[in-house]
């Protein structure tokens, strides 16, 4: 008895009750297709979300002080200093400072948000694109001076002049929450930022952007332009838990608060690890509801292959009478059940491939099916196939002949 | 060929034994045309069961090819059943979904013969019962007599020692059953060795030997010599 005999009978077997096979099938089938589209969905969310953070900085550093820590406790420039000439591996590094503002031009008046910091604010603020389409972005003389410049970005520029791009030397007025104002002549026009967040707002209720050097803020608000955060560039990925560690201590040395945990760097690798955890959690979960349709798929297997044993009693009988050994009837009504959860888990992986995609692009990421999880699959149901079709399928085999004969 | 002594079968239930066979002996030799007669619960059908190797016996030996064959595994009789025995039944038994060919040929699947031989010898086998027109048809195609016929193809297929029939013509009609009991005197004729369990004397006029049981006990062994009419 070869192999090949046996696939034959079980898939005429299989064949000759269609709808039933089908019905048998069906749990099977949606567990597969939930696992699957779970799967390749869950797996491009992944690189999508890794790529986005990639893009924005994986290897960004934040350096927050703590909302208990005295004013001495306050990072200075000359910490700056400090941490730029003692850490090579830092290619970036500015201040991080936010303020809610209210911009006046001679059109218009809006509420703005004003970013602070030194000129490497250009490339760690994560809210404003780094690349300038007029003008410049402002330098560390700006800084040193305090001078009254400001950089906007075209939506500001925008908004603030009934639609003109180029208003590089124009003056607009900044006035902060005490009040207070300054005059800022435009200097730079940066690429606007709300291209991804078009179609979703209204792009006349978004605050604008717009960037300073932190020593011009001060003449604004001196209270709320306080270096209370540092965003930090390094070299490499890798280099991050490291550096971290170095600013830290470095920091707490030159602020005499070494164990008082004053401050904290975070970076986006962490964030990463959490948004990662909390989707495979979240696969976890969708994988275990899978599970569960797959066990109840692989019980209605086992039941109507416990039904085809006693309905073929007397075949299996003949079959006996014939020369089948103990092992042939097992051999063959196991491959039954294998063949009927590896056809279901075979539908199953092309309407979860198609489900994947319908999900995907409503949700605008690409699905990645892999050649691991198409395995797996295939595996798993002929696994399914296994445990659930051994008990009919020794039930079948150690029919007694005469008694199986007999039966009516 | 076929040698039992001093058989004897029981069936236990609850507190009652019941003897099915009381220490049977019989010789079949090579060649033989018998019947096995008797009354339903005589003991005929478990002693075909038992000449079959589909059941065990309490003690006595049996020797089938002067091997002993008393105290096989379930496996070795299934070898055995498939290369010794070939069983025609009352109801035909045939595969519903397969093709005659196909029934034809299952015997054979089980001794590990190659595709194409089996087709060929399957193809004979059928010719033998006068069916080759007929192989593509389903057993659900085709009348009670031609049933029967591929069941006998079936049977002779492997070549047999012997073919063991039980109750043949039992579903059959009158005419049919001339038919069928022909070609048994055919196979019989060209050598092969059949045993058969009939409790209808007619039937039983096609053989050449007449074997009848009682209340398991073995009544008498008488040839068949009354001529057909």
């Amino acid at each position: 008895m070869n192999i090949r005999e046996n696939f034959k009978m079980a898939v005429d077997s299989i064949f000759s009750n269609k709808l039933r096979s089908l019905l048998t099938m069906l749990g099977i089938i949606i567990g597969i297709a939930a696992v699957i589209a779970i799967l390749s969905v869950g797996n491009g969310a992944t690189s999508e979300i890794t790529k986005t953070f990639n893009d924005f900085g994986a290897s960004t550093i934040s350096v927050s002080v703590s909302d208990k820590a005295s004013v001495d406790a306050t990072i200075t420039d000359a910490d700056i200093e400090a941490l730029k000439n003692s850490i090579p591996e830092i290619t970036r590094i500015s201040p991080d400072n936010t303020a809610n503002t209210t911009v006046r031009s001679v059109f218009d008046s809006r509420s703005a948000l004003a970013f602070s910091g030194t000129s490497d604010l250009q490339y760690t603020n994560r809210s404003m694109e780094s690349t300038i389409t007029y003008g410049r972005y402002f330098n560390q003389s700006d800084y040193d001076d305090a001078k009254e410049v400001v950089v906007i970005t075209e939506d500001t520029a925008a908004a603030l002049f009934n639609g003109r791009q180029n208003v590089i030397g124009e003056t607009i007025q900044l006035i902060g929450n005490t009040g207070n104002t300054l005059n800022l002549k435009i200097i730079g026009i940066m690429e606007g930022t709300f291209q991804e967040l078009q179609g979703s707002f209204d792009l006349s209720q978004m605050p604008l952007y717009l960037a300073l050097p932190l020593t011009t803020m001060k003449k604004l608000n001196p209270t709320v332009a306080v270096m209370n955060s540092l965003t930090v560039q390094v070299t490499d990925k890798d280099a991050i838990e490291s550096v971290s560690n170095r600013m830290v201590r470095l920091l707490e040395t030159r602020h005499d608060t070494v164990g008082e945990d004053m401050y904290t760097a975070t970076n986006f690798l962490q964030a990463l690890d959490q948004v990662d955890s909390v989707l495979g959690l979240f696969v976890n979960f969708i994988a275990a509801v899978a599970g569960i349709a797959l066990l109840v798929g692989g019980i209605g297997v086992m039941n109507i292959m416990l039904v085809s044993v006693t309905e073929r009693t007397r075949e299996i009988g003949t079959r006996k009478a014939l020369g089948a050994t103990t092992n042939t009837i097992l051999f063959q009504f196991l491959m039954e059940a294998v063949i009927l959860t590896l056809i279901g888990g075979i539908i199953g992986l092309v309407l979860g491939i198609l489900l994947a995609n319908g999900i995907a692009s409503a949700l605008d990421i690409v699905p990645t099916i892999t050649l691991g999880s198409v395995l797996l699959v295939l595996l798993f149901s002929t696994a399914v196939g296994v445990f659930f079709g051994i008990y009919p399928a020794r039930k079948a085999a150690k029919l007694d002949p005469i008694e199986a004969l007999r039966y009516e | 060929m076929i040698s039992v002594k001093n058989i004897i079968k029981t069936y236990t239930t609850g507190a009652e034994t019941l003897v099915a066979l009381d220490t049977i002996s019989l010789e079949i030799t090579a060649g033989e045309f018998t019947a096995i007669m008797g009354p339903s619960g005589s003991g005929k059908s478990t002693l075909m069961n038992i000449l079959g190797l589909l059941d065990r016996f309490d003690s006595g030996t049996y020797m089938l090819n002067d091997q002993n064959v008393s105290d096989l595994t379930d496996n070795e009789s299934a070898k055995v059943r498939n290369k010794e025995i070939g069983f025609v039944f009352q109801s035909f038994n045939l595969m519903p979904r397969m093709s005659v060919l196909e029934n034809v040929e299952l015997p054979l699947v089980y001794t590990g013969v190659k595709a194409k031989e089996r087709r060929e010898r399957a193809l004979q086998a059928l010719e033998r019962v006068d069916l080759s027109n007929r192989v593509k048809h389903k057993p659900n195609e085709i009348s009670g007599g031609q049933k029967q016929r591929v069941a006998i193809a079936r049977a002779i297929v492997n070549n047999p020692s012997v073919l063991m029939a039980d109750e043949p013509t039992g579903n059959l009609d009158s005419k049919t059953t001339v038919d069928i009991m022909r070609i048994f005197q055919e196979l019989n004729a060209e050598g092969t060795t059949i045993l058969m369990v009939t409790h209808e004397p007619e039937v039983a006029l096609y053989t050449k030997r007449i074997v009848t049981f009682r209340d398991g006990v073995l009544v008498s062994d008488q040839p068949q010599q009354q001529k057909l009419v």
